[in-house]
Protein backbone atom coordinates (compact mmCIF):
# COMPACT_ATOMS: atom_id res chain seq x y z
CA UNK A 1 0.00 0.00 0.00
CA UNK A 2 1.57 3.94 -0.91
CA UNK A 3 1.54 6.60 0.89
CA UNK A 4 -1.43 7.72 -1.43
CA UNK A 5 -3.75 5.13 -0.22
CA UNK A 6 -3.86 6.39 3.05
CA UNK A 7 -3.47 10.13 2.56
CA UNK A 8 -6.45 11.59 4.76
CA UNK A 9 -4.90 14.76 4.74
CA UNK A 10 -5.72 18.28 2.72
CA UNK A 11 -8.31 19.03 -0.23
CA UNK A 12 -7.38 15.71 -1.87
CA UNK A 13 -8.03 12.40 -0.11
CA UNK A 14 -7.18 8.93 -0.78
CA UNK A 15 -10.99 8.42 -1.95
CA UNK A 16 -10.31 10.87 -4.91
CA UNK A 17 -7.11 9.37 -5.72
CA UNK A 18 -8.80 6.08 -7.06
CA UNK A 19 -9.72 7.85 -9.73
CA UNK A 20 -7.35 8.03 -12.49
CA UNK A 21 -8.07 11.60 -13.56
CA UNK A 22 -7.79 12.88 -9.94
CA UNK A 23 -4.44 10.79 -9.68
CA UNK A 24 -3.53 12.41 -12.88
CA UNK A 25 -3.90 15.50 -11.53
CA UNK A 26 -2.01 14.55 -8.20
CA UNK A 27 1.03 14.15 -10.46
CA UNK A 28 0.89 17.12 -12.38
CA UNK A 29 1.13 18.71 -8.92
CA UNK A 30 4.29 17.00 -7.38
CA UNK A 31 5.99 17.66 -11.53
CA UNK A 32 4.54 21.42 -10.59
CA UNK A 33 5.78 21.56 -7.16
CA UNK A 34 9.25 19.81 -8.30
CA UNK A 35 9.48 22.94 -10.80
CA UNK A 36 8.69 25.53 -7.89
CA UNK A 37 11.21 24.00 -5.55
CA UNK A 38 13.49 24.26 -8.86
CA UNK A 39 13.16 27.67 -9.84
CA UNK A 40 13.75 28.56 -5.92
CA UNK A 41 16.97 26.32 -6.27
CA UNK A 42 18.70 26.70 -9.47
CA UNK A 43 19.40 30.19 -9.78
CA UNK A 44 22.31 30.31 -6.47
CA UNK A 45 23.02 26.90 -7.79
CA UNK A 46 23.81 27.83 -10.88
CA UNK A 47 25.46 30.81 -9.49
CA UNK A 48 27.95 28.53 -7.83
CA UNK A 49 28.83 25.83 -10.19
CA UNK A 50 29.12 28.47 -12.80
CA UNK A 51 31.95 30.38 -10.69
CA UNK A 52 33.70 27.23 -10.83
CA UNK A 53 34.33 26.81 -14.33
CA UNK A 54 37.80 27.07 -15.46
CA UNK A 55 38.27 29.99 -16.87
CA UNK A 56 38.17 28.89 -20.74
CA UNK A 57 34.69 27.78 -19.91
CA UNK A 58 33.71 31.06 -18.31
CA UNK A 59 34.62 33.86 -20.53
CA UNK A 60 32.85 31.29 -23.25
CA UNK A 61 30.11 33.38 -24.61
CA UNK A 62 27.09 32.42 -24.29
CA UNK A 63 27.76 30.76 -21.41
CA UNK A 64 27.41 26.78 -20.61
CA UNK A 65 24.03 26.45 -19.11
CA UNK A 66 25.43 23.15 -17.55
CA UNK A 67 29.08 23.52 -16.93
CA UNK A 68 31.87 21.06 -17.81
CA UNK A 69 34.40 22.03 -15.85
CA UNK A 70 35.01 22.23 -12.54
CA UNK A 71 38.25 24.03 -10.05
CA UNK A 72 36.86 23.84 -6.98
CA UNK A 73 40.22 25.27 -5.81
CA UNK A 74 38.73 28.46 -6.87
CA UNK A 75 36.10 28.83 -3.25
CA UNK A 76 39.49 29.06 -1.37
CA UNK A 77 41.85 31.43 -3.54
CA UNK A 78 39.08 33.58 -3.96
CA UNK A 79 38.00 33.93 -0.47
CA UNK A 80 41.97 34.61 0.21
CA UNK A 81 42.55 36.93 -2.33
CA UNK A 82 39.03 38.86 -1.47
CA UNK A 83 40.02 38.73 2.31
CA UNK A 84 36.78 37.63 3.18
CA UNK A 85 37.63 36.66 7.11
CA UNK A 86 37.76 39.93 7.63
CA UNK A 87 34.12 40.74 6.16
CA UNK A 88 33.23 37.63 7.99
CA UNK A 89 34.34 38.73 11.46
CA UNK A 90 33.17 41.85 10.80
CA UNK A 91 29.65 40.77 10.42
CA UNK A 92 29.73 38.17 13.02
CA UNK A 93 30.95 41.00 15.35
CA UNK A 94 27.62 42.83 13.94
CA UNK A 95 25.28 39.96 14.06
CA UNK A 96 26.11 39.04 17.75
CA UNK A 97 25.88 42.53 19.39
CA UNK A 98 22.08 42.48 17.18
CA UNK A 99 20.89 39.44 18.77
CA UNK A 100 22.54 40.25 22.38
CA UNK A 101 20.47 43.92 21.74
CA UNK A 102 17.71 42.38 20.16
CA UNK A 103 16.72 40.09 23.20
CA UNK A 104 17.55 41.98 25.74
CA UNK A 105 16.08 45.40 25.49
CA UNK A 106 12.87 44.10 23.53
CA UNK A 107 12.75 41.18 25.97
CA UNK A 108 13.01 43.87 29.05
CA UNK A 109 9.98 46.24 27.08
CA UNK A 110 8.23 42.80 26.70
CA UNK A 111 8.39 41.85 30.26
CA UNK A 112 7.25 45.14 31.86
CA UNK A 113 4.69 45.48 29.83
CA UNK A 114 3.23 41.97 29.63
CA UNK A 115 3.98 41.49 33.40
CA UNK A 116 4.75 44.28 36.03
CA UNK A 117 2.46 46.67 33.69
CA UNK A 118 3.72 50.25 35.60
CA UNK A 119 1.01 52.66 36.28
CA UNK A 120 1.04 54.43 32.22
CA UNK A 121 2.64 51.41 30.54
CA UNK A 122 -0.52 51.59 28.10
CA UNK A 123 0.78 54.79 26.93
CA UNK A 124 4.33 53.53 26.48
CA UNK A 125 2.84 49.92 24.60
CA UNK A 126 0.69 52.23 22.10
CA UNK A 127 3.66 54.24 20.58
CA UNK A 128 5.08 51.00 20.18
CA UNK A 129 2.39 49.41 18.68
CA UNK A 130 1.97 52.36 16.70
CA UNK A 131 5.61 52.57 15.17
CA UNK A 132 5.25 49.30 14.07
CA UNK A 133 2.81 50.86 10.97
CA UNK A 134 5.58 53.85 10.36
CA UNK A 135 8.35 52.17 7.42
CA UNK A 136 11.75 51.46 9.26
CA UNK A 137 13.19 53.54 5.83
CA UNK A 138 11.67 56.50 6.30
CA UNK A 139 13.86 57.41 9.11
CA UNK A 140 17.36 56.84 7.86
CA UNK A 141 18.59 60.59 7.46
CA UNK A 142 17.15 61.55 11.13
CA UNK A 143 18.48 58.10 12.55
CA UNK A 144 22.05 58.89 11.18
CA UNK A 145 22.30 62.64 12.30
CA UNK A 146 21.10 61.17 16.02
CA UNK A 147 24.06 58.93 15.55
CA UNK A 148 26.65 61.47 13.59
CA UNK A 149 25.58 63.75 16.62
CA UNK A 150 26.43 61.28 19.53
CA UNK A 151 29.61 60.51 17.44
CA UNK A 152 29.09 57.11 16.88
CA UNK A 153 29.08 57.17 12.97
CA UNK A 154 31.99 54.37 12.02
CA UNK A 155 30.99 52.11 15.04
CA UNK A 156 28.93 49.05 15.31
CA UNK A 157 27.19 50.52 18.64
CA UNK A 158 23.88 52.52 16.78
CA UNK A 159 24.03 49.18 14.48
CA UNK A 160 23.90 47.08 17.43
CA UNK A 161 21.09 49.39 19.14
CA UNK A 162 18.91 49.60 16.39
CA UNK A 163 17.87 46.15 16.69
CA UNK A 164 17.36 47.10 20.66
CA UNK A 165 14.24 49.18 19.26
CA UNK A 166 12.23 46.63 17.50
CA UNK A 167 8.42 46.75 17.94
CA UNK A 168 7.81 43.62 16.10
CA UNK A 169 10.08 41.75 18.49
CA UNK A 170 8.61 43.20 22.00
CA UNK A 171 5.33 42.39 20.86
CA UNK A 172 6.26 38.59 19.95
CA UNK A 173 8.00 38.51 23.74
CA UNK A 174 4.69 40.03 25.58
CA UNK A 175 2.49 37.92 23.79
CA UNK A 176 4.64 34.79 24.98
CA UNK A 177 5.05 36.64 28.58
CA UNK A 178 0.80 36.65 28.29
CA UNK A 179 0.79 32.93 28.51
CA UNK A 180 2.95 32.37 31.17
CA UNK A 181 0.68 31.27 34.27
CA UNK A 182 1.04 34.17 36.67
CA UNK A 183 0.51 31.82 39.73
CA UNK A 184 4.19 31.45 39.38
CA UNK A 185 4.78 35.06 39.09
CA UNK A 186 3.03 35.67 42.19
CA UNK A 187 4.74 32.91 43.83
CA UNK A 188 8.14 34.51 43.07
CA UNK A 189 6.85 38.02 44.11
CA UNK A 190 5.88 36.80 47.45
CA UNK A 191 9.40 35.25 47.87
CA UNK A 192 10.48 39.00 47.85
CA UNK A 193 12.00 38.23 44.25
CA UNK A 194 12.65 41.48 42.71
CA UNK A 195 11.73 42.79 38.94
CA UNK A 196 14.87 42.23 37.50
CA UNK A 197 16.07 38.94 39.05
CA UNK A 198 12.03 37.62 38.21
CA UNK A 199 12.87 38.43 34.56
CA UNK A 200 15.99 36.61 34.53
CA UNK A 201 15.89 33.50 37.06
CA UNK A 202 12.26 32.86 36.04
CA UNK A 203 10.52 34.58 32.96
CA UNK A 204 13.73 33.77 30.88
CA UNK A 205 14.31 30.18 31.35
CA UNK A 206 10.22 30.02 30.59
CA UNK A 207 11.04 31.75 26.94
CA UNK A 208 13.30 29.60 25.32
CA UNK A 209 11.05 28.87 22.48
CA UNK A 210 10.28 32.73 21.52
CA UNK A 211 14.23 33.63 22.77
CA UNK A 212 15.07 31.44 20.21
CA UNK A 213 12.73 32.95 17.25
CA UNK A 214 13.83 36.04 17.63
CA UNK A 215 17.65 34.90 17.61
CA UNK A 216 17.11 33.80 14.56
CA UNK A 217 15.19 36.48 13.29
CA UNK A 218 17.71 39.06 14.51
CA UNK A 219 20.71 37.09 13.29
CA UNK A 220 18.90 37.07 9.34
CA UNK A 221 18.10 40.20 9.51
CA UNK A 222 21.57 41.58 11.00
CA UNK A 223 23.61 39.78 8.83
CA UNK A 224 21.75 40.67 5.42
CA UNK A 225 21.52 44.38 6.93
CA UNK A 226 22.61 46.59 4.76
CA UNK A 227 21.82 50.20 4.59
CA UNK A 228 22.36 51.27 7.81
CA UNK A 229 25.74 49.70 8.52
CA UNK A 230 26.21 51.18 4.67
CA UNK A 231 26.01 54.89 5.62
CA UNK A 232 27.78 54.24 8.81
CA UNK A 233 30.33 52.83 7.94
CA UNK A 234 32.30 54.34 6.04
CA UNK A 235 35.95 52.99 6.95
CA UNK A 236 36.91 49.60 4.90
CA UNK A 237 38.14 48.07 7.83
CA UNK A 238 34.82 47.54 9.27
CA UNK A 239 32.91 46.61 6.22
CA UNK A 240 30.53 44.20 6.85
CA UNK A 241 29.45 41.10 4.24
CA UNK A 242 26.59 42.68 2.96
CA UNK A 243 28.49 46.29 1.97
CA UNK A 244 31.47 44.47 0.28
CA UNK A 245 29.35 42.65 -1.41
CA UNK A 246 27.18 45.73 -2.92
CA UNK A 247 30.51 47.52 -3.46
CA UNK A 248 31.39 44.91 -5.49
CA UNK A 249 29.03 44.68 -7.51
CA UNK A 250 29.35 48.49 -8.80
CA UNK A 251 33.22 49.53 -8.45
CA UNK A 252 36.36 47.57 -8.87
CA UNK A 253 36.12 46.32 -12.37
CA UNK A 254 39.34 44.80 -11.50
CA UNK A 255 37.71 41.87 -10.00
CA UNK A 256 36.74 39.18 -12.17
CA UNK A 257 32.74 37.90 -12.66
CA UNK A 258 33.81 34.49 -11.23
CA UNK A 259 35.17 35.84 -8.29
CA UNK A 260 32.15 38.27 -7.77
CA UNK A 261 29.76 34.98 -7.86
CA UNK A 262 31.89 33.08 -5.20
CA UNK A 263 31.66 36.58 -2.91
CA UNK A 264 28.01 36.19 -3.45
CA UNK A 265 27.94 32.96 -2.38
CA UNK A 266 30.14 33.46 0.96
CA UNK A 267 27.51 35.93 1.57
CA UNK A 268 24.57 32.89 1.51
CA UNK A 269 26.24 30.43 2.76
CA UNK A 270 25.76 31.17 6.70
CA UNK A 271 21.97 32.01 6.54
CA UNK A 272 21.63 28.79 4.39
CA UNK A 273 24.01 27.21 7.29
CA UNK A 274 21.59 28.58 9.64
CA UNK A 275 18.39 27.26 8.31
CA UNK A 276 19.40 23.78 7.73
CA UNK A 277 19.82 23.58 11.41
CA UNK A 278 17.01 25.22 12.81
CA UNK A 279 14.55 24.53 10.60
CA UNK A 280 11.83 23.67 13.15
CA UNK A 281 12.07 26.64 14.97
CA UNK A 282 12.32 28.76 11.63
CA UNK A 283 8.68 27.38 10.48
CA UNK A 284 7.20 27.94 13.43
CA UNK A 285 8.82 31.57 13.97
CA UNK A 286 7.00 32.66 10.42
CA UNK A 287 3.99 31.89 11.26
CA UNK A 288 4.34 33.48 14.95
CA UNK A 289 5.67 36.14 13.19
CA UNK A 290 2.96 36.42 10.35
CA UNK A 291 -0.02 36.87 13.36
CA UNK A 292 1.23 39.85 14.58
CA UNK B 1 -4.40 48.60 58.97
CA UNK B 2 -3.27 51.76 57.86
CA UNK B 3 0.19 50.20 58.08
CA UNK B 4 -0.60 47.68 55.94
CA UNK B 5 -2.33 49.99 53.64
CA UNK B 6 0.35 52.12 53.51
CA UNK B 7 2.73 48.84 53.11
CA UNK B 8 0.79 47.92 50.53
CA UNK B 9 0.72 51.66 48.61
CA UNK B 10 4.82 51.90 49.12
CA UNK B 11 4.77 48.51 47.64
CA UNK B 12 2.40 49.14 44.25
CA UNK B 13 4.69 52.94 44.06
CA UNK B 14 8.09 50.67 43.92
CA UNK B 15 6.82 48.25 41.72
CA UNK B 16 5.46 51.33 39.58
CA UNK B 17 9.26 52.83 39.83
CA UNK B 18 10.85 49.83 39.01
CA UNK B 19 8.95 48.93 36.35
CA UNK B 20 9.85 52.30 34.52
CA UNK B 21 13.45 51.71 34.90
CA UNK B 22 13.52 48.39 33.48
CA UNK B 23 11.45 49.64 30.83
CA UNK B 24 14.01 53.23 30.26
CA UNK B 25 16.74 51.78 28.29
CA UNK B 26 13.68 50.28 25.65
CA UNK B 27 12.16 53.98 25.63
CA UNK B 28 15.50 55.55 25.42
CA UNK B 29 16.21 53.09 22.21
CA UNK B 30 12.51 53.83 20.41
CA UNK B 31 13.17 57.51 20.88
CA UNK B 32 16.38 57.67 19.53
CA UNK B 33 15.43 55.40 16.69
CA UNK B 34 11.94 55.97 16.12
CA UNK B 35 9.84 58.22 17.65
CA UNK B 36 12.32 61.26 17.91
CA UNK B 37 13.32 60.87 14.25
CA UNK B 38 9.66 60.73 12.96
CA UNK B 39 9.22 63.71 14.80
CA UNK B 40 12.50 65.18 13.49
CA UNK B 41 11.23 64.40 9.66
CA UNK B 42 8.37 66.24 9.81
CA UNK B 43 10.26 69.24 11.31
CA UNK B 44 13.60 68.82 8.56
CA UNK B 45 10.74 68.69 5.73
CA UNK B 46 9.67 72.53 6.78
CA UNK B 47 12.71 73.74 6.63
CA UNK B 48 15.50 74.78 3.85
CA UNK B 49 18.24 72.44 4.88
CA UNK B 50 22.15 72.60 3.78
CA UNK B 51 23.70 69.11 3.72
CA UNK B 52 21.97 67.67 7.04
CA UNK B 53 21.64 71.28 9.19
CA UNK B 54 18.89 72.89 8.98
CA UNK B 55 19.36 76.85 7.51
CA UNK B 56 15.60 78.40 7.91
CA UNK B 57 12.19 77.51 8.78
CA UNK B 58 10.20 77.61 5.24
CA UNK B 59 7.04 75.90 6.05
CA UNK B 60 5.75 74.06 3.13
CA UNK B 61 8.12 75.15 -0.02
CA UNK B 62 9.81 72.08 -0.09
CA UNK B 63 6.66 70.37 0.00
CA UNK B 64 5.82 72.61 -3.46
CA UNK B 65 8.93 71.89 -4.83
CA UNK B 66 8.66 68.23 -4.67
CA UNK B 67 4.88 68.48 -5.38
CA UNK B 68 5.60 70.06 -8.88
CA UNK B 69 9.38 67.97 -9.54
CA UNK B 70 8.57 65.68 -12.23
CA UNK B 71 10.86 63.19 -10.86
CA UNK B 72 8.61 63.22 -8.13
CA UNK B 73 5.58 62.22 -10.29
CA UNK B 74 7.66 59.97 -12.21
CA UNK B 75 8.84 58.21 -9.17
CA UNK B 76 5.53 58.28 -7.22
CA UNK B 77 3.86 56.81 -10.59
CA UNK B 78 6.45 54.35 -10.20
CA UNK B 79 5.49 53.23 -6.94
CA UNK B 80 1.92 52.40 -8.06
CA UNK B 81 3.36 50.23 -10.26
CA UNK B 82 5.20 48.31 -8.39
CA UNK B 83 1.98 47.76 -6.16
CA UNK B 84 0.30 46.58 -9.19
CA UNK B 85 2.78 44.43 -10.56
CA UNK B 86 3.36 42.85 -6.68
CA UNK B 87 -0.27 42.29 -6.60
CA UNK B 88 -0.73 40.67 -10.05
CA UNK B 89 2.65 39.02 -9.97
CA UNK B 90 3.01 38.42 -5.85
CA UNK B 91 0.08 38.00 -4.48
CA UNK B 92 -1.46 34.68 -5.98
CA UNK B 93 1.82 33.09 -5.93
CA UNK B 94 2.94 32.15 -2.25
CA UNK B 95 -1.36 31.06 -2.35
CA UNK B 96 -1.16 28.75 -5.38
CA UNK B 97 2.25 27.16 -3.98
CA UNK B 98 0.88 27.02 -0.44
CA UNK B 99 -2.05 24.81 -2.01
CA UNK B 100 -0.13 22.69 -3.77
CA UNK B 101 2.90 21.66 -1.95
CA UNK B 102 0.14 20.99 1.50
CA UNK B 103 -0.88 18.58 -0.93
CA UNK B 104 2.30 16.47 -1.44
CA UNK B 105 2.86 13.36 0.09
CA UNK B 106 6.37 12.63 -0.79
CA UNK B 107 8.91 14.94 -0.75
CA UNK B 108 7.24 17.23 1.62
CA UNK B 109 9.94 18.63 3.68
CA UNK B 110 12.44 18.84 0.96
CA UNK B 111 9.40 21.07 -0.87
CA UNK B 112 9.05 23.71 2.43
CA UNK B 113 12.90 23.70 2.58
CA UNK B 114 13.08 24.92 -1.44
CA UNK B 115 10.23 27.15 -1.17
CA UNK B 116 11.81 28.41 2.15
CA UNK B 117 15.12 28.85 0.71
CA UNK B 118 15.54 32.24 -1.21
CA UNK B 119 14.13 33.97 2.08
CA UNK B 120 17.22 32.68 3.76
CA UNK B 121 18.97 34.51 0.80
CA UNK B 122 20.46 37.92 2.20
CA UNK B 123 18.68 40.85 0.14
CA UNK B 124 21.71 42.46 -1.91
CA UNK B 125 23.03 39.32 -2.56
CA UNK B 126 19.85 37.85 -3.80
CA UNK B 127 19.86 41.12 -5.95
CA UNK B 128 23.30 40.32 -7.02
CA UNK B 129 22.68 37.18 -7.74
CA UNK B 130 19.57 38.37 -10.10
CA UNK B 131 21.87 40.72 -11.80
CA UNK B 132 24.27 37.54 -13.10
CA UNK B 133 21.37 35.88 -14.57
CA UNK B 134 19.38 38.79 -15.81
CA UNK B 135 22.63 40.15 -17.30
CA UNK B 136 21.95 42.07 -20.45
CA UNK B 137 24.58 40.97 -22.64
CA UNK B 138 24.99 37.31 -23.98
CA UNK B 139 26.86 36.26 -21.01
CA UNK B 140 24.01 35.95 -18.98
CA UNK B 141 22.04 32.69 -18.27
CA UNK B 142 18.89 33.90 -19.06
CA UNK B 143 20.39 35.20 -22.64
CA UNK B 144 21.89 31.99 -23.17
CA UNK B 145 18.86 30.09 -22.76
CA UNK B 146 16.87 32.67 -24.95
CA UNK B 147 19.39 31.88 -27.53
CA UNK B 148 19.22 28.23 -27.34
CA UNK B 149 15.63 28.56 -28.15
CA UNK B 150 16.67 30.71 -31.07
CA UNK B 151 15.56 33.81 -29.64
CA UNK B 152 16.98 37.27 -29.79
CA UNK B 153 18.80 38.47 -26.38
CA UNK B 154 16.84 40.86 -24.36
CA UNK B 155 17.99 43.88 -22.52
CA UNK B 156 15.50 42.55 -19.16
CA UNK B 157 16.11 45.30 -16.38
CA UNK B 158 17.97 47.30 -18.72
CA UNK B 159 14.22 47.67 -20.76
CA UNK B 160 12.39 50.15 -19.13
CA UNK B 161 8.96 48.34 -19.98
CA UNK B 162 10.03 45.71 -17.72
CA UNK B 163 12.45 46.56 -15.26
CA UNK B 164 9.14 46.97 -12.77
CA UNK B 165 7.57 43.56 -13.60
CA UNK B 166 11.23 41.76 -12.90
CA UNK B 167 12.17 43.46 -10.10
CA UNK B 168 8.99 42.74 -8.20
CA UNK B 169 9.28 38.90 -9.98
CA UNK B 170 12.71 39.47 -7.95
CA UNK B 171 11.07 40.06 -4.94
CA UNK B 172 8.62 37.58 -4.95
CA UNK B 173 11.36 34.87 -5.64
CA UNK B 174 13.03 36.10 -2.44
CA UNK B 175 9.71 36.43 -0.23
CA UNK B 176 6.76 34.23 -1.61
CA UNK B 177 8.15 31.23 0.76
CA UNK B 178 7.37 32.78 4.36
CA UNK B 179 4.17 33.84 3.22
CA UNK B 180 3.49 30.27 1.27
CA UNK B 181 4.34 29.28 5.04
CA UNK B 182 1.91 30.95 6.64
CA UNK B 183 -0.91 29.74 4.48
CA UNK B 184 0.38 26.13 4.81
CA UNK B 185 0.18 27.06 8.17
CA UNK B 186 -3.28 28.30 7.72
CA UNK B 187 -4.35 25.39 5.39
CA UNK B 188 -3.27 22.64 8.26
CA UNK B 189 -5.57 23.90 10.68
CA UNK B 190 -8.46 23.98 8.76
CA UNK B 191 -10.78 21.07 10.13
CA UNK B 192 -10.47 18.13 7.98
CA UNK B 193 -14.25 16.98 9.10
CA UNK B 194 -15.62 19.69 6.69
CA UNK B 195 -13.95 18.12 3.66
CA UNK B 196 -14.98 14.91 4.61
CA UNK B 197 -18.93 16.61 4.86
CA UNK B 198 -18.06 17.62 1.51
CA UNK B 199 -16.89 14.44 0.26
CA UNK B 200 -19.65 12.91 1.38
CA UNK B 201 -21.95 15.58 -0.18
CA UNK B 202 -20.62 14.93 -3.74
CA UNK B 203 -18.41 17.85 -3.27
CA UNK B 204 -15.54 17.69 -6.14
CA UNK B 205 -12.11 19.22 -5.67
CA UNK B 206 -13.21 22.13 -6.98
CA UNK B 207 -15.75 22.61 -5.27
CA UNK B 208 -14.49 21.81 -2.11
CA UNK B 209 -11.07 24.98 -2.81
CA UNK B 210 -14.15 27.20 -3.25
CA UNK B 211 -16.72 26.59 -0.39
CA UNK B 212 -14.35 25.30 2.18
CA UNK B 213 -10.39 26.26 1.55
CA UNK B 214 -10.62 29.82 0.36
CA UNK B 215 -13.18 31.00 2.84
CA UNK B 216 -10.88 29.70 5.29
CA UNK B 217 -8.24 31.65 3.76
CA UNK B 218 -9.58 35.04 3.57
CA UNK B 219 -8.52 36.48 6.85
CA UNK B 220 -4.94 35.81 6.55
CA UNK B 221 -5.13 36.81 2.89
CA UNK B 222 -6.79 39.90 3.40
CA UNK B 223 -3.84 40.38 6.10
CA UNK B 224 -1.32 39.57 4.22
CA UNK B 225 -2.32 41.71 1.18
CA UNK B 226 -2.37 44.95 2.92
CA UNK B 227 1.28 44.25 4.70
CA UNK B 228 1.88 43.26 0.94
CA UNK B 229 1.31 46.58 -0.04
CA UNK B 230 2.82 48.39 2.51
CA UNK B 231 5.93 46.58 2.07
CA UNK B 232 6.35 47.08 -1.56
CA UNK B 233 5.37 50.54 -1.11
CA UNK B 234 8.71 51.31 0.36
CA UNK B 235 10.84 49.25 -1.97
CA UNK B 236 14.05 50.80 -2.08
CA UNK B 237 16.89 48.03 -2.22
CA UNK B 238 16.31 46.41 -5.68
CA UNK B 239 16.13 49.18 -7.68
CA UNK B 240 18.99 50.83 -5.88
CA UNK B 241 21.31 47.65 -6.08
CA UNK B 242 20.02 46.23 -9.59
CA UNK B 243 19.17 49.45 -11.86
CA UNK B 244 19.96 52.58 -9.56
CA UNK B 245 16.77 53.43 -10.72
CA UNK B 246 17.35 53.58 -14.45
CA UNK B 247 16.93 53.29 -17.21
CA UNK B 248 15.71 57.15 -17.01
CA UNK B 249 14.20 56.41 -13.61
CA UNK B 250 11.84 54.00 -15.08
CA UNK B 251 12.24 51.93 -11.57
CA UNK B 252 12.82 54.67 -9.23
CA UNK B 253 10.48 54.50 -6.22
CA UNK B 254 9.93 56.92 -4.26
CA UNK B 255 11.90 55.71 -1.31
CA UNK B 256 14.73 55.41 -3.61
CA UNK B 257 14.36 59.00 -4.52
CA UNK B 258 14.13 60.48 -0.68
CA UNK B 259 17.58 58.29 -0.43
CA UNK B 260 18.91 60.25 -3.38
CA UNK B 261 18.02 63.69 -1.76
CA UNK B 262 19.53 62.77 1.18
CA UNK B 263 22.84 60.54 0.25
CA UNK B 264 23.49 61.67 -3.41
CA UNK B 265 22.15 65.38 -3.58
CA UNK B 266 22.71 65.91 -0.05
CA UNK B 267 19.23 67.73 0.32
CA UNK B 268 17.80 66.18 3.26
CA UNK B 269 14.70 68.97 3.67
CA UNK B 270 13.60 67.32 0.49
CA UNK B 271 14.41 63.92 1.33
CA UNK B 272 12.24 64.53 4.57
CA UNK B 273 9.77 65.61 2.78
CA UNK B 274 9.43 62.65 0.45
CA UNK B 275 9.63 60.50 3.37
CA UNK B 276 6.60 62.40 5.28
CA UNK B 277 4.75 62.27 1.59
CA UNK B 278 5.36 58.15 1.81
CA UNK B 279 3.98 57.94 5.17
CA UNK B 280 1.20 59.90 5.18
CA UNK B 281 -0.05 57.92 1.89
CA UNK B 282 0.62 54.66 3.36
CA UNK B 283 -1.72 55.87 6.40
CA UNK B 284 -4.59 57.03 3.69
CA UNK B 285 -4.33 53.51 1.90
CA UNK B 286 -4.42 51.41 5.46
CA UNK B 287 -6.99 53.65 6.44
CA UNK B 288 -9.26 53.10 3.31
CA UNK B 289 -8.47 49.69 3.50
CA UNK B 290 -9.66 49.35 7.21
CA UNK B 291 -12.63 50.84 6.18
CA UNK B 292 -13.54 48.67 3.21
CA UNK B 293 -12.77 45.05 5.35
CA UNK B 294 -15.21 46.75 7.97
CA UNK B 295 -17.86 47.47 5.50
CA UNK B 296 -17.15 43.74 3.85
CA UNK B 297 -17.90 42.26 7.31
CA UNK B 298 -20.91 44.15 8.20
CA UNK B 299 -22.71 42.84 4.96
Amino acid sequence: MSRLDSKTTGIINFLDLRKPSVKALYYILLFISCCIAFVCLAPPLWVFLSSLKNIKEFAQVPPTIIPHTFEPQKIITTWKTLNFTKYYINSFILVAGSVVCAIVFNGLAGYVISIIKPRGYRFVFNLILWSLMIPATINLVPIFKNIVALKLNNSYIPLWLSYGANAFYVLLFKNFFDEIPREIIEAAKIDGCPNLRLFYKIVMPLSVPIIMVVTIFSINASWSDFLLPYIVLKNRESYTVMIKIYEMSFGNTWMSADMKMLAVLYAILPPVVLVIFFQKYLTQGVVIGSLK
Amino acid sequence: MNKKMSGKLSNRLSENISGWLILLPSIVLFTFYIWEPMIYSLILSLNETKGFRMERFVGLQNYIDVLKDSVFHQALINTFFYVIWSLIIGFLVPIIVALIVNEMVYLNSFFRFSIYFPNMVPGVAALVLWGFLFDPSEGGLLNAIRIKLGLQPSDWLQNPKLTIPLLIFIMTWKSAGSTALIYIARLQGINQELYEAACIDGAGIFRRIIHITLPELYSTARMLLIMQIIFVFQVLYEPLVLTGGGPNNASLSLMLLSYNYAFVDFVAGKSATVSVLVTLILMCLTFIYMKATKENNNV
